[in-house]
């Protein structure tokens, strides 16, 4: 068995109703979990790109990769590590901001991450941040004990080097 | 262009794409379709089934004997969701289909309107396309589509689901047939440096061995197998799909291959040095523990289907190719060769088997009659130029290691889903496929009773279908594995069956029964001569087992003779 790591498998469709269920049933049926999944238009009108990161050992993830282009939609398969990639998550974070004291402090926070603070309330700040899963997940850390009232993250996107 | 509605552009759509035989029932959601054909009845021949389910394989018994896609016409919901097993039966046999449901008007998709199921939702898992019309223009493009999914690459089941309106709805006809689709193209011409690399591995093989499936008869790849076996000195073993496809006494020939296969082919699959594997799957009935299998073999793999190859067996040389153009290539390259000592190897293993098993088992000389006695019989009788179908359990077993074809196409079965019940419709859809051939559907009494109302279908339309039903008053397989693995805990297997004699009778199918071994042979010489249906019970061995066997979970090298 190879040693489990994740994946990014982007995968090129003709944009047709139904083809979300189809590739989600295919992951279904070989008990591989999406760890996140985006979907967008492509420069022609007519094709998605889904980007799916999975967790898997390289033969399950190579075996799902040829069963995806059973699916007739389905025109261009890859599968990638993220050496292969440029690659960013989107997150939002509402964080409890009490007084002024805490606010300072995630005001530091942010600044030493390179996030950004896109709303401002009474009782909260939301901060955004793009970057890789790891950035958001240290972020998520730091603005943990100051309470997070609501967070959001995009999934991956991803380009090929 | 032609004006008309959607229902004359289904028929249209139909005769395009050569379509002469469906296989239906109608209901609600379906009847302009219905309405239509009424008006098609003289182009289009339609069997009125008794069950959905019965459309579904005897378009899978058609599709088997003609290669074309096979046509099932039903209505929405119920009639649809009785349609899934079939379905899911030719997707794993790779068998195409074409499968045409009604649904609800468009206007009331979603809304849990009278009959209505989410059928695309419900068969997106055990189809290899399907797609929901829900406008009358789109039908012949649709059609087109369908067809050419079904019938190339790797053949499959196909479903249309058109709702109501569409087919009341008025559109403008005009056909194009096999067009352009951006994400399919299946690749049907060999890598020649791949076959360069299987030649040269056959060249220099000392124990080569071929094992043949489903593919090699899909894609009439036959007299290709045929000729590299004879030139390479190859010895042929087949799947259970793949019987038919080399003559039973070929001398080449050593068997079936898995779980209730030949002695030989089993056991010498892990001496051989390169295996030649066409359009198989090395599915689990075929190679046991996959840890154990094949280890010192160098494989090569021809597939149509890319996701086959090292899907189960990892393989040295993969061939992503159609199995005629990949062996008619490979037959180029290899040299003229003899394996004598290899195929002796088989031979010994072959009589081993004989005096252990088949000798007792066709030729029993006092107790019950055996099913394997009747079926050696049939295949004697028949000089094996029949067309068997057989259901799914023992008497499937003892028909493929019995029944010796010396013709193609002449074994249908269900192999991948193993569903109780295909025999007596798929036969149906055989026999009409095929008239001038004989066709024996051979069937337990469990199976029997699976689908026993298509005798109905039978007589309506007086196709003459032989029913052999191999009754031991037991679901014969279940029991065999309670008693080996099971402490014999016969839990829920033992049936009071029906007088099947009488049953048969009451549909108006002339049936006879024998149930002691000097009637045998009459019987079947009489079941044989008669022109219209027909049914024999054969009452056999309560308590018979099949062997050779190897056990779930064992190495081919493990299989049992007793």
């Amino acid at each position: 068995m190879d040693e489990i790591k994740l994946y990014t498998i982007i995968i090129f469709t003709e944009n047709k109703p139904g083809v979300l269920y189809r590739i989600a049933d295919m992951f279904l049926k070989r008990k591989i979990n999406i760890e996140s999944l985006t979907v967008s238009e492509i420069e022609s009108q007519e094709m998605s790109r889904f980007t799916i990161r999975v967790k898997g050992d390289h033969l399950a993830v190579e075996k799902i990769t040829k069963q995806l282009y059973k699916i007739i939609e389905v025109v261009k398969v890859l599968e990638k590590t993220d050496e292969a990639l440029v690659f960013k998550e989107l997150a939002l974070i509402k964080v409890a901001t009490s007084n002024a004291e805490k606010m300072r402090g995630v005001e530091d926070i942010v600044r030493m991450a390179k996030a950004e603070i896109v709303a401002v309330g009474s009782t909260y700040l939301v901060i955004e941040k793009a970057g890789s899963e790891e950035d958001i997940d240290s972020l998520y850390a730091l603005l943990k004990p100051f309470g997070i009232k609501e967070y959001v993250r995009s999934g991956r996107i991803a380009i090929l080097k | 262009m032609k004006k008309m509605t959607g229902s004359q552009a289904v028929m249209e759509s139909l005769l395009q794409e050569g379509v002469d035989t469906i296989f239906g029932y109608p209901g609600g959601a379906i009847m302009p379709v219905y309405n239509a054909l009424y008006d098609y009845r003289d182009k289009i021949r339609h069997i009125l089934v008794r069950h959905e389910q019965g459309a579904g394989h005897a378009a899978e018994g058609y599709a088997r004997m003609t290669g074309k896609p096979g046509v099932a016409l039903v209505t929405s919901g119920p009639g649809a969701t009785n349609l899934v097993t079939a379905i899911a039966d030719a997707m794993l046999d790779s068998v195409p289909m074409v499968c045409i449901t009604g649904q609800v008007l468009a206007s009331l998709l979603g809304s849990d309107a009278f009959q209505e199921a989410d059928v695309v939702g419900i068969t997106t898992p055990i189809t290899k396309w399907n797609y929901q019309i829900t406008k009358a223009s789109e039908i012949p493009e649709v059609f087109a589509k369908a067809f050419h999914i079904a019938g190339t690459g790797r053949p499959g089941p196909v479903l249309l689901d058109i709702t109501k309106n569409a087919q009341i709805e008025m559109m403008e006809f005009s056909y194009k047939k096999a067009p352009q689709i951006v994400g399919y193209q299946p690749n049907t011409a060999p890598n020649d440096r791949q076959i360069a690399i299987a030649a040269q591995l056959l060249n220099n093989a000392e124990r080569p061995f071929m094992l043949i499936g489903h593919g090699v008869l899909i894609a009439k790849a036959e007299k290709a197998v045929k000729e590299i076996a004879e030139k390479a000195g190859i010895p042929v073993g087949s799947t259970l799909l793949g019987l038919s496809a080399l003559p039973a006494d070929h001398p080449l020939f050593v068997g079936m291959l898995g779980m209730h296969g030949n002695y030989g082919p089993n056991v010498l699959t892990n001496q051989a040095d390169v295996i030649l594997a066409v359009g198989m799957r090395f599915d689990d009935r075929v190679t046991g523990r996959l840890s154990d299998y094949a280890k010192q073999a160098k494989i090569i793999h021809i597939d149509i289907d890319p996701a086959e190859l090292n899907k189960n067996v990892l393989s040295d040389v993969p061939i992503v190719a159609d199995a005629k153009e990949a062996l008619t290539a490979l037959v180029a390259k290899i040299k003229k060769n003899a394996h004598k000592k290899w195929v002796e190897q088989f031979r010994a293993f072959d009589k081993e088997e004989f005096e252990k098993v088949i000798r007792h088992e066709t030729h029993p000389e006092e107790g019950e009659i055996t099913m394997a006695e009747a079926v050696a019989m049939l295949s004697k009788k028949t000089k094996g130029e029949a067309v068997v179908v057989s259901d799914v359990g023992q008497h499937q077993m003892i028909a493929a290691r019995y029944y010796k074809p010396e013709k193609t196409d002449s074994y249908i079965t269900s192999g991948g889903l193993g569903t109780m019940g295909f025999a007596l419709p798929a036969a149906i859809g055989a026999k009409v496929a095929a008239p001038e051939r004989e066709v024996i559907a051979i069937i337990g009494d469990g199976s029997f009773q699976m689908n026993i109302q298509e005798l109905a279908t039978l007589a309506q339309d007086d196709i003459a279908v032989k029913i052999i039903i191999l009754n031991n008053n037991y679901l014969g397989m279940v029991r065999q594995w309670q008693q080996l693995f099971f402490d014999k805990r016969y839990s829920f297997v033992d049936l009071k069956n029906p007088d099947f004699v009488a049953v048969s009778r009451g549909f108006y199918v002339d049936a006879e029964k024998a149930n002691k071994r000097e009637q045998l042979s009459k019987a079947l010489d009489r079941l044989l001569a008669s022109t219209k249906p027909a049914l024999l019970e054969i009452v056999v061995k309560k308590e018979g087992n099949i062997f050779p066997m190897v056990p779930t979970g064992a190495s081919v090298e493990e299989v049992r003779l007793e």
